[in-house]
């Protein structure tokens, strides 16, 4: 089985000016170390609070970004370190769904022009193919009937629908949507992500950048968990729980105390809140950042030095 | 204890068709009261009517809305409904002295609401401005403001923009509570927070408001929170004939 992205070692430090010209410049490490894949026909999630970097992951994955060190494959070529020439041709197989989709929209095109544009443009389909095309894929995302709305007469519901319909359009291989559904309520959330996950082609892999953990349990093959720039935890939730104190905390905060103190920068940042932090060996939670470890179920990987050990 | 809030019948009218009928609640100080219900059920619209803001017309079609608290026979819908643009501008500058004063509105999108011009210290001392008796210490009372939402003293001399959204969302929570209301509308303060955030920012506004024997009226999506925090719930139903999304 080949895999649609594979990413390795990634880094990224992002350096912030000070607020003189004098100051020294602030390094801000968003990414410290990610590895992970997405095989074909594989919907991967990836969550995390604000600031995890999980954004920033997925704005590398599309080349968006450079990384400041790792690497990026995608399809088995080498993606990272392109120009952007050499990038340009390749771009329309790997998609991008935005979090704002009525901004992303043309407030003056309807539904079918968005999508009819689209696939001239980047698909170099002919008119004629393009608004055949069009139709049926607006039809097959429930936007049938309002192939000739503007953004502003359509829902919510209906222009996150409209981005999809758009990038779907194209048959890429990867999709790459960073909350789709946030500011939707719960039906139509569904709804979204039934017409995202239900319309992927054949063999395509997702990413699906998410704060809804009942969208990661309900609609992806694989979680992976993210704090401070690090993975935490990969967890297929059909099979197996969350087993990292934080994810567990993420997935459901009404379960236990919240956290109270700032991230440890040395060590485990999860140290200074962790229930588990006397069974890993303080010492060892201070010294080392956690490796993700394999649990009892196959692909549940967990960073925690305490785990896997007996379930708390 | 008397109720902060009777609202009972709100009836409410577009030109096109009733946008919420038949709404009542109650609000008691120091309780949660939830008002839950599906995009464009009116729940931010009921909630603004409690606050006397009715901002579509022909507006009012029915209804009565008192606050026992203040005048326990003062019906101020009284004379509203059908009266048009002139009767509910009416309503809106009768109830103008209560509003960030007896009842606090912490909005839906925090960092659009702060100015952003502003220093948090400073935005907060206008808020304090409107209580009935100043505090002795105006420094000391911003700073423990601030404590209370979980942020620095710093914080009181930056600016909005720069602030991370959870701390907009906080900021925002300390400037409702600031001039000491009896009541607290928050319309859906979790959004856009991460789950975690959501959870600490739900149980922060619970928290203020039953130290101050202040109540809450919380617009919410998220029928976790609902479900732990809220000690009377109020369901609006779907609007009728406003199309399906789905």
């Amino acid at each position: 089985m080949s895999a649609v992205v594979a990413v390795r070692g990634l880094h990224k430090t992002f350096t912030q000016a000070g607020p003189w010209p004098w100051s020294p410049a602030r390094e801000i490490p968003a990414v410290q170390g990610v590895d992970f894949e997405v095989a074909e026909g594989e919907v991967v999630a990836l969550v995390g609070q604000s600031g995890s970097g999980k954004t920033t992951v997925s704005r590398i994955v599309l080349g968006l970004e450079e990384p400041t060190a790792g690497e990026i494959w995608l399809d088995g070529k080498r993606w990272d370190g392109l120009s952007e020439a050499e990038r340009r041709p390749q771009r329309v197989r790997y998609q991008y769904v935005p979090q704002d989709a009525l901004g992303a929209l043309d407030p003056q095109q309807t539904a079918l022009e968005h999508v009819v544009e689209t696939l001239g443009a980047l698909g170099r389909l002919p008119p004629k193919e393009a608004l055949d095309r069009g139709r049926e894929i607006l039809s097959r995302l429930g936007l049938g009937a309002r192939e000739g709305a503007l953004p502003r007469e359509m829902s919510g519901g209906e222009q996150r629908r409209v981005t999809l319909a758009r990038v779907l359009a194209l048959e890429p291989r990867l999709v790459v949507a960073d909350e789709p559904t946030s500011g939707l309520d719960v039906d139509r959330r569904e709804s979204v992500l039934e017409a995202l996950v239900g319309n992927l082609p054949k063999g395509s892999g997702c990413i699906l950048v998410t704060h809804d953990m009942a969208e990661a349990r309900g609609w992806c093959n694989r979680v992976l968990a993210m704090l401070a720039g690090r993975v935490i935890e990969e967890v297929d939730l059909q099979k197996a729980q969350p087993a990292h104190p934080y994810a567990r905390i993420l997935f459901d905060p009404w379960s236990g105390p919240l956290p109270r103190h700032p991230l440890a920068r040395s060590g485990c940042p999860f140290r200074p809140d962790c229930p588990l932090v006397d069974r890993g060996g303080l010492s060892r939670c201070e010294a080392e950042v956690p490796a993700l470890r394999p649990m009892l179920t196959a692909g549940h990987r967990v960073a925690c030095h305490a785990l896997p050990g007996d379930p708390p | 204890m008397s109720a902060l809030i009777e609202l009972r019948d709100l009836t409410i009218r577009s030109p096109q068709r009733r946008l919420i009928e038949g709404v009542s609640l109650t609000i008691h100080g120091g309780k949660v009261t939830a008002l839950v219900g599906p995009s464009g059920a009116g729940k931010s619209l009921s909630a603004r009517a409690c606050m006397g803001v009715i901002d579509v017309l022909p507006g009012l079609e029915r209804g009565s809305l008192v606050y026992p608290e203040l005048d326990p026979k003062k019906d101020w819908y009284a004379g509203v409904a059908g009266g048009g643009a002139r009767s509910h501008a009416g309503l809106l500058a009768a109830t103008r002295h209560l509003r960030g004063a007896w009842f606090a509105y912490s909005p839906q999108a925090a960092s659009s609401a702060l100015n952003p011009g502003r220093t948090l210290g400073r935005q907060l001392e206008l808020a304090i401005a409107r209580r009935s008796t100043p505090p002795a210490n105006l420094g000391e009372e911003i700073r423990s403001l601030l404590r209370g939402v979980g942020l620095g003293p710093e914080a009181a001399a930056a600016l909005p923009g720069e602030l991370s959204g959870g701390m907009c969302q906080r900021a925002a929570l300390a400037i409702a509570i600031a001039p000491k209301p009896r009541l607290v509308v928050a319309d859906e303060p979790e959004t856009g927070l991460d789950p975690v955030l959501r959870r600490a920012v739900v149980e922060l506004l619970v928290q203020t408001c039953k130290e101050h024997g202040a109540g809450l009226l919380l617009i919410s999506h998220h029928s976790d929170t609902i479900d732990r925090i809220a000690d009377d719930v109020v369901r609006l139903p779907a609007p009728a004939g406003a199309g399906g999304d789905l």
